[in-house]
């Protein structure tokens, strides 16, 4: 059986208004039980359709920050993708979104912030509890690792699979036709179904997560906090970034509740085997309390 | 600036063979970086066993699990302002994985013989770390990795050098210098598609004492990427093998240059002592 992927993907990066680079790239792999065979070929269709996200991405590029902007089109479709860094923090969004996702950046971008407590519970806001869940679910199940004992209100699906009782990914997805595709997430989305929740008088909470990993071997979870504050009645400090690293056993334990629906979260560009891919994510507003 | 490549390459990864021909431009103009396909007539593949390298490795390495495993090959033209000149690589890059560690191995040859002590060491770890020993040596894979971290740094008694020879991104001659602080001399582009970035390239490591004290525990392998100038190393000492964790404080001596290492902009792995 012979298999055809196609791609066309055009990026620009642009700083405080001015572009600095630009790319091109286009393919075309052919896969068949030897193996893959790829080159640069050019499907016309795909490059103008990319042109054309890209015409429409560029107004949305933003004067103080510093943006990369892609457009990539396949067989299945276009996506419009922007990054957008201010400091030392930054948002995956799309020009749907981009309005309310830069309101969050820009909220979450203090300069300095005291050392955090993570001992204290955690409020994940923004849908920012999915970057949990992806490395703790998502690619645990992307490895075929056995399930840990979550919560029973807690869902966790992507395409309709679910991961949390184990299921991979449906999607075999590539960053480009140089690459193998592998199993990935595609659009992680967590639920909760009667969860308790009460904000705890004393909290940090997570407006914006900078990265997380997830190391197969020893099935431990690292994420990165970018942007948090630590709220005491009506007193808000904003804190230092800080990072969390636990076992998949414990960031089940840890989950202790959750309230609402899920919230898209801005910022999952997830990257394994050397390939980046954008991954849809969201979460409810959770708490965590890690011990 | 108008720069060209075009190449082929052959590539087992993970139990999948992939074959890529691509060819592309690069225009640099002021702060702009630009860089696109180019329609030109595909380079044959290289004539490389990729498979057969990886069922090699495979087969040094049974005692072990093999967790990742890519080996490849390419050749490359390349023109930039007129200058052309044309590679070949040879890379394998190899994970292998026991009780919970992992030993990196990256190698620029298919000459695979470094592999199997390490696969074999691995499989007789202890999982506990212990304290890395005082004085150890470093095996060349492990120096070659650890020597673009040092690049700005001024460890006592050694000098870190860009060996001179080649071409570098540009097509101009990479030179011979002493590398202290930035700028650097050349650029480096590991595709077309990434702006050339200035970094010393081919890097050694020279110090006055060459001579290497047999006897002290060696750290055969890398068991996590560097960071900084902490190594996360898989130690061999006689018939003990374990996990250490080692920070690069001083260097007692340096052997000559071994073997060269795909690590940063390339590397050149020699036995040290700390």
């Amino acid at each position: 059986m012979t298999a055809r992927f196609a791609i066309a993907t055009r990026d620009e990066l642009w700083s405080h208004g001015r572009l600095l680079e630009r790319r091109l790239a286009h393919g075309i792999a052919v896969e068949d039980e030897r193996g893959i065979v790829a080159s640069d070929a050019r499907d016309d269709a795909l490059v103008a359709a990319c042109d054309a996200a890209m015409e429409r991405l560029r107004a949305h590029v933003v004067e103080d920050a510093r943006v990369r902007l892609v457009a990539e089109a396949t067989e299945e479709g276009v996506t419009s993708t922007m990054t957008v860094r201010l400091g030392a923090r930054s948002i995956v969004t799309t020009p749907e979104h981009v309005a309310h996702d830069l309101a969050l950046l820009r909220e979450a971008s203090f300069d300095r912030g005291e050392v955090a407590d993570a001992r204290l519970p955690l409020i994940w806001l923004h849908g920012s509890a999915s970057v949990l869940l992806h490395e703790a679910v998502g690619h645990a199940a992307e490895h075929g690792h056995a399930p840990v004992a979550w919560p029973s209100w807690l869902r966790v699906d992507d395409e309709g699979a679910d991961l949390l009782h184990g299921a991979p990914p449906p999607r075999l997805r590539r960053a480009t036709f140089r690459d193998v595709p592998l199993p990935r997430m595609t659009n992680l989305v967590a639920r909760q179904e009667g969860a308790p929740f009460a904000w705890p008088e004393e909290r940090i909470e997570v407006l914006l997560v900078d990265g997380g990993a997830y190391e197969p071997l020893t099935q431990t979870v690292t994420v990165r906090i970018a942007a948090a504050r630590h709220v005491r009645a009506d007193e808000v400090t904003p804190l230092a970034p800080f990072t969390i690293e636990r076992t998949r056993e414990d960031v089940a334990r840890a989950l202790r509740g959750a309230t609402g629906a899920p919230l898209r979260y801005p910022g999952v560009i997830c990257s394994r085997e050397g390939q980046e891919l954008v991954v849809g994510s969201h979460a409810p507003i959770m708490l965590t309390v890690f011990a | 600036m108008i720069y060209r490549k075009r190449g082929s390459s052959v590539r087992w990864e993970n139990g999948v063979l992939v074959s890529v021909s691509e060819a592309g431009i690069v225009t640099e103009e002021h702060d702009l970086f630009s860089c696109e396909p180019e329609a030109r007539d595909a380079l044959p593949w290289p004539d490389a066993d990729v498979v057969a390298v990886a069922r090699q490795i495979e087969t040094l390495a049974r005692e072990v699990a093999v967790e990742r495993l890519i080996v490849s090959a390419g050749i490359a033209e390349h023109e930039c302002d007129g200058r052309m000149w044309s590679d070949e690589t040879w890379r394998v890059h190899v994970a292998l994985a026991h009780r919970g560690l992992r030993a990196l191995v990256d190698l620029a040859t298919f000459d695979t013989s470094e592999i199997a002590p390490i696969a074999d060491a691995l499989a007789r770890c202890t999982t506990s770390s212990r304290e890395a020993p005082a004085r150890l040596r470093l095996a060349p894979n492990v120096t070659a990795a650890l020597l673009p971290s040092l690049a700005g740094l001024a460890p006592p008694n050694v000098e870190l050098w860009q060996t001179g020879g080649g071409i570098d991104g540009n097509g101009e001659a990479i030179l011979e210098q002493r590398i202290a602080a930035p700028p650097y001399p050349n650029v480096y582009r590991p595709t077309y598609r990434m702006r050339p970035v200035r970094v010393p390239l081919n890097l050694q490591l020279r110090c006055a004492v060459a001579d290497i004290d047999e006897t002290r525990p060696r750290a055969i392998a890398l068991l996590a990427p560097i960071d900084g100038l902490t190594l996360h190393v898989l130690v061999e000492d006689a018939a003990r093998v374990y996990p250490a964790t080692v920070r690069l404080v001083r260097i007692d001596a340096v052997a000559p240059p071994a073997a060269w290492y795909p690590y940063g902009a390339g590397s050149f792995g020699a036995e040290m002592m700390l």
